[in-house]
């Protein structure tokens, strides 16, 4: 995949991400406040965002619950190390479904009270999934890419 | 229209998903990915296909469920605000004009913000409807539910693939 079109990924993700500390924006910039509304209303469509389950910050708490977090910071760590080196290598599937045991597990575990929901837990779990996530949402972009070349 | 029946169906489901509120606590960010993937894995099924799915046809798929995912979701979420004048801006109303006096903006900001709100609480209240509300629902599943649905379709169709490639997996 060509540099512009990993730049236009990773600034998507960029964005998304920011979306997620909007609160913490407004600090910077009063006018994020407008926005704020506007915002959870769109994570609330990829996120539960059951109270005691968000992050906190300095002066506000994150748009999405501790998890989604962490698939979306894997995500945006793993596109930006894809801006300096274009892998080509195939992953095999069940890398992805590997990766996926963690969450699930933890999911399964602390619903049945084996433990009690921990933020770290799931922020390191979706941050897993999402770091390899990447490598298939690359793939799938760059076959598309190369569908439309031929 | 009927080569993408299966979008349709889980497109519906997944529009469900977004707006009941018990279920919704199940709708992380993989609903509609895996409504994509599902209707991919039912168009397989429906066709008796044994071929791999192209890139194209994956993120087809996947934005045509998005789509239909965002436009029932719309319809519901409108459709109950109207008919109830009641929904989660009205029921979050207090707690968000707490949150909007705690941050550390300009008193003028504040009361702009609040007055933009107050009025769209006022629209639901009294019409059950609100030009703000209906915008704001209507771009946020648009193109939420396109982009996931795309993201679904891609990484689906790998899925998919690998087991067409391998099948014993």
């Amino acid at each position: 995949m060509r540099f512009q079109y990993r730049l236009i990924l990773f600034i998507v993700l960029l964005l998304w991400f920011s979306g997620i500390f909007v609160e913490w924006l407004i600090s910077f910039d009063n006018h994020f406040l407008f926005a704020l509304p506007f915002l959870q209303k769109t994570y609330s469509l990829v996120c539960h965002q059951e109270k005691a389950k968000l992050l906190l910050f300095n002066n506000g708490e994150t748009l999405t619950c501790a998890r989604c977090t962490g698939i979306y910071l894997g995500l945006l760590l793993v596109s930006f190390i894809f801006l300096f080196k274009n892998f080509k290598k195939k992953f095999p599937v069940k890398f992805l479904l590997y990766s996926s045991v963690p969450m699930f597990a933890d999911v399964i575990l602390y619903s049945i009270n084996v433990y009690h929901y921990s933020k770290f837990i799931a922020f390191s779990t979706g941050l897993l999934l999402g770091s390899v996530g990447f490598l298939y949402l690359y793939s799938g972009l760059n076959n598309l890419i190369l569908e439309m070349k031929n | 229209m009927k080569k993408y029946i299966s979008a349709l169906i889980c497109g519906f489901g997944a529009g469900v998903l977004q707006i009941v509120p018990f279920l919704r606590s199940f709708s992380c960010c993989f609903i509609i990915p895996l409504a994509a993937f599902t209707s991919l894995m039912l168009d397989q099924r429906a066709t008796n296909s044994k071929e791999k799915i192209s890139a194209k046809k994956a993120i087809m798929f996947g934005i045509v469920t998005g789509l239909y995912a965002a436009l029932f979701g719309s319809f519901f979420e409108l459709f109950i605000t109207l008919v109830t004048k009641h929904n989660d801006i009205i029921s979050t109303f207090p707690e968000l004009q707490r949150m909007i006096e705690g941050f550390p903006v300009t008193p003028e900001i504040k009361t702009e913000v609040l007055n933009l709100f107050q009025n769209v609480r006022e629209e639901i209240l009294t019409k059950g409807f609100s030009l703000l509300y209906t915008f704001s629902v209507l771009m946020n599943n648009f193109i939420v539910n396109t982009i996931f649905g795309a993201v679904g379709g891609l990484v689906g169709a790998q899925i998919i693939n690998n087991r067409i490639n391998n099948p014993s997996n």
